[in-house]
């Protein structure tokens, strides 16, 4: 486990399961997160426009990416020993009902600090289009193992 | 949870400020909330996230965690538990843009939630209303389970 830190470099990839999205999947995510936001329910509510911006039907919780990348991200560090520390994103496309998304990340930059190692993984969600749908960058830790 | 959860996010509207009475740095109003074992399956399952450390006691039981934990990004759910109806983040049209979030430790079932939450900074860019929001999130034990920050385009 202590070797999987060193093995990381830029080439290491992590991919997440394809999430196939659909009106059921979206309302599900309402009652699991408790967001009841309209923009994921009311199809006449997003036929408005949202200052610049017209959906013209209900989306995704952009949260929902959130939690693909957290989940292919613990996957990846459980494994090893790792700890997923930190994660940042920006969602760049909608998601829509029929849209089949999954995430992905690569290693972006390794860092050792005065008590731990850390990996910087660049993370990004791709529609079945290869469209970016969302970007980010996570941090996971790989606590070095005691001595002895 | 035990209290109901309003999910008609229209019905208090009028009682939510807007973007112009937003003041970054004024602590919001936030509720406790007794995290279940169900309540993060639930979450769980809405991203196909059935990892043994979320359902399976004897593994989580003998895993370097000693007992079942909450994914990281429990935050989702626990940023609308802990917040009223009231709270501008229920405004519906709230356009979410953005988060960060730092991980501590994990939350756990039985964890009796606290939100420390406020509003940062507000600004105007290309024409649309932008809301930074802050949030920690702490267990029972006063330990912090996690820190973030969301950028929301608020409704006009």
């Amino acid at each position: 486990m202590n070797g999987f830190f060193d093995t990381l470099t830029a080439d290491t990839r992590i991919e997440g399961p394809a999430f196939e999205v659909s009106r059921g999947s979206i309302r599900f995510f309402c009652d699991a997160s408790l967001d009841y936001n309209p923009l994921h329910l009311d199809d006449d509510y997003m036929k408005g426009k949202f200052g610049k911006t017209e959906f013209g039907g209900i989306i995704m919780h952009g949260m929902n990416n959130f939690g693909l990348i957290t989940r292919m991200l613990t996957d990846w560090a459980y494994e090893q020993g790792g700890t997923h520390r930190r994660l940042e994103t920006r969602w760049v496309a909608p998601v829509r009902p029929g849209d089949t998304i999954r995430p992905l990340g690569h290693v972006r930059a390794k860092q050792v600090t005065a008590k731990s190692r850390w990996a910087t993984v660049a993370v990004e969600v791709r529609n079945q289009r290869g469209e970016m749908v969302a970007s980010g960058e996570a941090m996971v830790e790989f606590p070095p193992e005691p001595a002895g | 949870m035990g209290q109901a959860f309003e999910t008609d996010f229209w019905r208090d509207q009028a009682a939510r400020k807007i973007w112009d009475d937003i003041v970054p740095g004024e602590p919001r109003k936030t509720l406790p909330y007794e995290l279940t074992l169900e309540a993060i399956q639930k979450y769980c399952r809405s991203v196909g996230d059935m990892h043994p450390l979320y359902f399976d006691e004897d593994y989580a039981r003998n895993s370097r965690f000693g007992g079942l934990i909450a994914p990281p990004a429990i935050h989702i759910l626990l940023m609308f538990a802990c917040t009223p109806a009231d709270d501008w983040m229920r405004s519906p049209g709230t356009v979410n843009a953005g988060q960060s979030w730092s991980y501590n430790i994990p939350a756990r079932p039985g964890d009796v939630i606290r939100l420390e939450a406020r509003a940062l900074d507000k600004f105007i860019k290309r024409e649309r209303l932008f809301v930074v929001h802050d949030n920690v999130f702490f267990n029972s034990r006063g330990q912090v389970i996690c820190s973030g920050r969301g950028w929301t385009i608020r409704p006009v």
